[in-house]
């Protein structure tokens, strides 16, 4: 955990769940694994300020918590994990994809479950119902059955999960995968339909709200079962979205429906952490085909041998069985893509020339001066120039190659090289402080501009009540010249800047998310 | 006898593993030495050795064994006699070497193709570059409109280096003639630029453009990845951003970069 990823996590938190919260998590994202005394201790916040923040990022998954090291009787240690808190960085994508596979129920069921952290199913399909009538039309409403058969959709997909249980004896927590029923979704009564929240009616309600109070406090047959996002899923799923949207780009979009469907067809069967999916015949492949798509068998054919082909090796042929084994190579397909992520950057920030010499180098790992000027067919100066400015940068680095024993510098070969893996990690670093930037930036246009942000809340809710009771036109126009035209402009402005920076954020997000994956998989292929 | 023929001028003596030779030398160039004397020969003799490539002072002086004041007289001497010339070396501008008047300098000396005047033609070189990369990438469209069978259609989108050569040939946008080598490290120069890939295929001995059995081809491909997300932002592209921190001079709140890029 780098200092940048520190700064971050504590924006994050203090975004997210305030100060208190952002004390603690940073004090224990610094300081490792600690009992709770220690933490009251060194933080000097009160303890009961501790523990309710220890709630908050446990309910989040941020915090985790374990036998002390001392052995069985020690009190139990706290740890925060520093992924799990970054990950709240992705949680606009997050909704935005349930928005597209399962539109605005599954994007509200989400939404309501990284807001909360862990919550039954009971309450998650009472509250996206609440919020899906408040939405509609008048006179309408939501069937809880239609959310429930969208809640078991997700949870089919694995994309939510039943959070382990907690055992009495002070084990450690399980991983979710553990736990056989992981995906099963409880029988639940589950009847009715959602119900409008209405401002004004809440005076003439008010019996009515008592008994009502009194039905929701029934027992729908599912207590102590807590669901909570299962993020791996999701990253696989961004993982499969990138490798097609890199084939549509390189190849055509039939190699990339078939780079889909090859995916999908290996969602269940592959675990998360291969390099390569599980091989699948063409003939499988073939029968899989989305229905829209009717291509012929001896076309298909010739994609796969096209796709295998293709230098960039997204596809690659393991047997001849059943017309011909192919895989996805998801560790290459990463590489490939983090490469093209290094050299775009380079190419952005230092011109296209140096973008050719970067190539260059990572194509033919070792070159000395004069052969990277005759290859990239620069002149020697201005080729010398990029050079020394890459190295500067520390993306490119300098191998010695001693002639004779004594190094001396005019018998010694000087090279050219670079790392892809280290190059990776240092942007990801680079990503975390743009991002962590972004959101300074953010905080301090919202503060310079916190008086007129008031003035216009005020205004607002002036507005509201006076429309709310049934006022004049006069009294409305009167209330909305409170604010000056200057000041309408600076606030549009302000709105726009904010726009802009939360959207930048989920840009580099992404640079993040793809840097990170090709980090972990080069790991894990290394081990 | 043979010591006058040799004073004359007229015999050049040699050694073999036997013995010694004499040769005649022929008219033309025994009239041309006449009027200097045995050093300038000697120096003569070694400039005529080195061929085409030339030769470096220093090495004419240790080849001969004459020191440094001789040496530059000698090469002067024979210069404005129009016997030699110097040819500046593109590796190192200092440098000269000498070589015989009528001899044409070697590729590594002035640099082939890419070099007029020892200058590195960069325009010209861009402009090839151009040239190849716009051929390669309408042949490829034409491959994709074309709306055949995908192993059609890439097929035809390759081009062979010999192809490419003849169009830019057919172009005439080039003074000096460029052979197949040089289109090909033009076309290099497009691949380490991301824009062009290459295969090579095993070709019959005989068909045009092969060289030792194979053919190279090249076709345009399009990046695989938009601009990354971190080069949006005025951070990726900031020339102090290991400056920046907060509350210091050059922070995120204060960023100029930040706000012409939110202005905009």
């Amino acid at each position: 955990m780098t200092a940048q990823e520190a700064r971050l996590c504590g924006l994050l938190l203090r975004e997210h769940f305030g100060e208190v919260v952002e004390k603690i998590g940073t004090h224990l994202l610094r300081s490792g694994a600690q009992n709770l005394r220690t933490i009251v201790n060194e933080s000097g916040t009160p303890i009961d300020l501790v523990k309710k923040s220890l709630c908050v990022l446990m309910k989040h998954g941020a915090c985790r918590f374990s036998i002390g090291r001392k052995g069985p009787g020690s009190p139990v240690e706290y740890q925060a994990s520093c992924e799990r808190i970054l990950g709240i960085l992705r949680y606009p994508r997050y909704i935005y994809t349930a928005k597209t596979l399962y539109s605005d129920t599954g994007e509200l069921i989400i939404e309501e479950l990284l807001q909360r952290g862990h919550m039954t199913m009971s309450s998650i399909v009472k509250m996206v119902a609440d919020r899906l009538t408040h939405n509609m039309e008048e006179g309408r409403s939501i069937e809880y059955n239609e959310v429930v058969s969208t809640f078991s959709k997700l949870v089919e997909t694995h994309f939510l999960q039943r959070c382990p249980p907690v055992s009495e004896v002070v084990t450690g927590p399980p991983t979710p995968e553990s736990f056989s029923d992981c995906y099963l979704v409880p029988s639940v009564s589950l009847a009715g339909r959602g119900k409008r929240r209405r401002s004004g009616e809440d005076v003439v309600l008010d019996q009515g709200t008592t008994k009502k109070a009194k039905t929701d406090l029934q027992t729908h047959g599912d207590e102590g079962i807590y669901w909570q996002v299962n993020f791996e899923r999701f990253h696989l799923h961004f993982r499969d979205q990138t490798i097609i949207s890199a084939v549509a780009s390189k190849l055509d979009q039939t190699s990339s429906e078939i780079v889909r469907t090859m995916l999908r067809m290996s969602e269940v069967t592959t675990t998360p952490s291969a390099s390569c999916t599980q091989a699948l015949s063409a003939n499988e492949v073939f029968r899989s085909l989305p229905a829209n798509y009717s291509i012929s068998r001896p076309i298909l054919d010739q994609y796969l041998t096209l796709l295998v082909d293709d230098p960039m090796e997204f596809v690659g042929k393991t047997g001849d069985s059943g017309g011909g084994m192919y895989v996805v190579n998801l560790h290459k397909a990463l590489t490939n893509l983090a490469r093209a992520t290094l050299e775009s950057v380079v190419q952005e920030k230092f011109g296209s020339r140096s973008a050719r010499i970067f190539r260059l180098l990572l194509r033919k790992r070792h070159l000395e001066q004069k052969q990277v000027e005759d290859f990239a067919m620069i002149p020697a100066k201005e080729a010398k120039d990029m050079l020394y400015t890459l190295m500067s940068e520390n993306l490119v680095l300098l191998q010695e190659l001693p002639k004779t024993p004594d190094h001396a510098p005019s018998r010694t070969f000087y090279l050219y090289t670079v790392n892809q893996l280290a190059t990776a990690r240092m942007l990801l670093q680079h990503c975390y402080k743009a991002v962590a930037n972004l959101i300074d930036r953010r905080l301090f246009q919202t503060k310079e501009s916190k008086r007129l942000l008031e003035k216009s809340q005020r205004i607002e809710a002036i507005m509201a009540s006076l429309q709310a009771s049934g006022a004049e036109p006069e009294q409305l126009t009167e209330v909305e010249e409170m604010i000056s035209a200057p000041e309408k402009q600076q606030l549009e402005s302000l709105r726009h800047h904010i726009n802009k920076l939360d959207s930048a954020e989920n840009q580099v997000d992404e640079t993040i998310f793809l840097l990170k994956s090709y980090v972990a998989s080069t790991a894990r292929i290394t081990r | 006898m043979k010591t006058r023929v040799l004073e004359e001028g007229q015999l050049d003596l040699l050694r073999n593993s036997s013995g010694l030779l004499y040769r005649m030398k022929d008219a033309q160039s025994a009239s041309k030495m006449k009027g200097s004397d045995n050093q300038e020969k000697l120096v003569y003799q070694i400039i005529e050795d080195a061929g085409n490539k030339g030769i470096w002072t220093r090495d004419m002086r240790f080849k001969s064994n004459l020191p440094l004041t001789e040496v530059n007289k000698i090469l002067k001497n024979l210069e404005s006699k129009k016997l030699i010339k110097a040819v500046k070396s593109v590796a190192a501008s200092k440098k000269k070497v000498y070589m015989l008047y009528n001899v044409q300098p070697d590729r590594s000396v002035t640099g082939g193709a890419w070099y007029s005047d020892q200058d590195f033609e960069s325009e010209f070189v861009e402009v090839l570059n151009q040239q190849c990369f716009k051929f390669l990438q309408s042949k490829a469209e034409v491959a994709r409109d074309s709306k055949q069978s995908p192993m059609i259609q890439r097929n035809s989108s390759f081009a062979t280096s010999h192809e490419v050569w003849k169009y830019i040939c057919e172009l005439g946008i080039s003074k000096v003639d460029l052979s197949m080598e040089d289109i090909e490290t033009i076309l290099n120069t497009l691949i380490y630029d991301g824009k062009v890939e290459m295969t090579i295929i095993a070709a019959k001995e005989g068909t045009v453009g092969s060289v030792d059995g194979q053919m190279k081809l090249f076709r345009g491909v399009n990046p695989i990845i938009q601009p990354t997300g971190l080069v949006k932002t005025p951070c990726g592209l900031c020339p102090v951003f290991d400056e920046c921190h907060e509350g210091g001079e050059i922070s995120p709140s204060r960023c100029i970069y930040m706000t012409e890029w939110l202005n905009f």
